[in-house]
């Protein structure tokens, strides 16, 4: 668990990645597994060791292990997680599902499903931009700014759904849908090396599932 | 001159609508042309983008009677996607025309092609094509959300240029543009016109409309009061009634001089130095 955990972060600082985890590792990461200490050394079920000797709140080494044993897959998940999504282009991403085989109008989806976000801050500024010219206070104070987001949500969800009309006709108008005309945009590089680790990774799946069961560390 | 679009009589009803907003239009617009269409709202202005495009009746369902050819195919015949190597249409709002799925501008100007099928290198070649005609190429690698709403709306007609199309359609293409925006869009306009595309413009603009389309068409309540150069039909008072004047026209009427008004600077002040 920690050996992946090591691995994954020495990919992180190749992708140049390290820096953004290290951020949430400290806020979300650090309290998590102090949380996860106190609370699984305190009162585990399985507690039966004694490690820190405190009373009624001593620590026990069952509990503390398992607490660790959460938090390094948490911290597993978290940054493989961190590492594909800030490594890997969206584009690319659909790109090579549709070269595999993935139907291009989905591919769309993907795509246009990862930009959702920025494209709807981009709306919701406009709307704070007129909502602020005719006199609503947006910024400030934490209350403030709570009672400007609900006069924000109607226009948002009504222009998000007339903005989709206008955009289902642009993308008929472009020729989106046309079946079977579709070709590869690029090539995306495929080494052979990347070839042999994704069948490795492939490969390790069921092997990982097999060892589970048959109950290896 | 062979005809690009071609309506008789026709009839257009949208779906749960109460009133047809085309009823009974006649006209026939010949390749090469540049049609500037006004008219008041409600004319039936986008809705004759719609019905020439095909997404009315495609898209919005409805009920359409007439004869509508476009490149002598019947309009009921052919789907949207198909039509989109010939005929392309711009919407008013340059932000919804995005695909949303590009992050650079080069490759949204591609997706049009992409989708036709086209080989890598040919949508390369018209990318390029496409930027140069609307003076985009320097922004080619910048991310489509950070251009302004003039080069977005650039940007979405070169998204249908990479296409390609004989006639392009324009519904109202300045309305949310500020004035170097029009401008410039406009300029990229007259180029076209001048290599040979057919232009049908809804505008607003009056002043615009004057002075660049040698044909208007005035629409009200889904028929056509008006059709003629623009001095013959700003001269109409039902247009005028309607839609109202080009600035230059309400200043030659309230200076008294008669009908046709001048609808341009130039004329104006040629009109203004007879008198």
């Amino acid at each position: 668990m920690v050996g992946i955990g090591l691995l994954v972060i020495c990919l992180q600082l190749i992708a140049g990645v390290f820096r953004r985890f290290l951020v949430v590792a400290i806020t979300l990461l650090a309290p998590i597994t102090v949380l996860l200490l106190i609370v699984q050394g305190l009162v585990n079920p399985a507690n039966r060791t004694v490690v820190v000797p405190a009373g009624g709140f001593s620590l026990y080494r069952e509990g503390l292990l398992i607490a660790l044993l959460t938090a390094a897959r948490l911290v597993d998940l978290i940054a493989a997680t961190f590492l594909f999504s800030f490594a890997t282009r969206p584009q690319d991403l659909a790109e090579a599902l549709i070269q595999k085989g993935l139907s291009p109008r989905i591919g769309y989806v993907v795509q246009s499903a990862l930009q959702i976000i920025p494209q709807t801050l981009e709306m919701v500024s406009r709307i704070q931009d007129a909502q602020r010219a005719r006199g609503l206070e947006t910024e400030g104070r934490l209350l403030t700014r709570a009672r400007a987001f609900i006069p924000l949500l109607l226009p948002v969800v009504l222009s998000s759904l007339v903005a989709t009309q206008e955009r289902a006709m642009a993308l008929d108008v472009r020729g989106f849908g046309l079946p079977g005309a579709r070709r590869q945009r690029y090539v995306l590089p495929d080494s052979v090396g990347q070839r042999v680790l994704r069948w490795a990774l492939v490969a390790l799946v069921p092997a990982a599932v097999v060892s589970r069961i048959l109950g290896w560390r | 001159m062979r005809p690009v679009l071609a309506l008789r009589d026709v009839r257009y009803r949208y779906a749960d609508a109460e009133r047809e907003a085309i009823a009974g239009v006649s006209l026939t617009v010949s390749a090469g042309e540049w049609v500037g269409v006004i008219g008041p709202t409600n004319a039936g202005k986008s809705t004759l983008c719609y019905l020439a495009m095909g997404l009315a009746p495609h898209f919005f369902g409805g009920r359409l009677r007439g004869e509508l050819t476009v490149f002598g195919v019947d309009t009921r015949r052919q789907k949207v996607a198909e039509r989109s190597t010939r005929v392309g249409l711009l919407f008013q709002n340059p932000f919804t025309q995005l695909s949303g799925a590009r992050e650079r501008v080069s490759e949204e100007v591609a997706f049009g092609p992409e989708w036709h099928g086209l080989p890598a290198d040919e949508v390369a070649v018209r990318v390029s094509e496409a930027l140069r005609l609307v003076d985009l190429e320097a922004l080619a690698e910048r991310h489509p959300l950070d251009l302004s709403g003039g080069q977005l709306q650039r940007l979405a007609l070169a998204s249908l240029l990479v296409m390609r199309p004989e006639l392009l359609l324009l519904d109202e293409p300045t309305s949310q543009l500020d004035p170097a925006g029009t401008n410039a869009l406009l300029q990229v306009l007259a180029g076209l016109h001048r290599s040979g595309t057919t232009i049908v413009m809804v505008e607003q603009k009056l002043e615009a409309v004057a002075a660049l389309c040698p044909r208007v068409v005035a629409l009200a309540d889904g028929r056509v009061i008006a059709d003629g150069p623009p001095e013959a039909v700003f001269a109409d008072p039902a247009v005028e009634e309607s839609t109202g004047l080009p600035a230059y026209a309400r200043l030659a009427k309230a200076a008294g001089l008669p009908p046709p008004w001048p609808v341009t600077v130039e004329a104006a002040e040629k009109a203004f130095h007879r008198a």
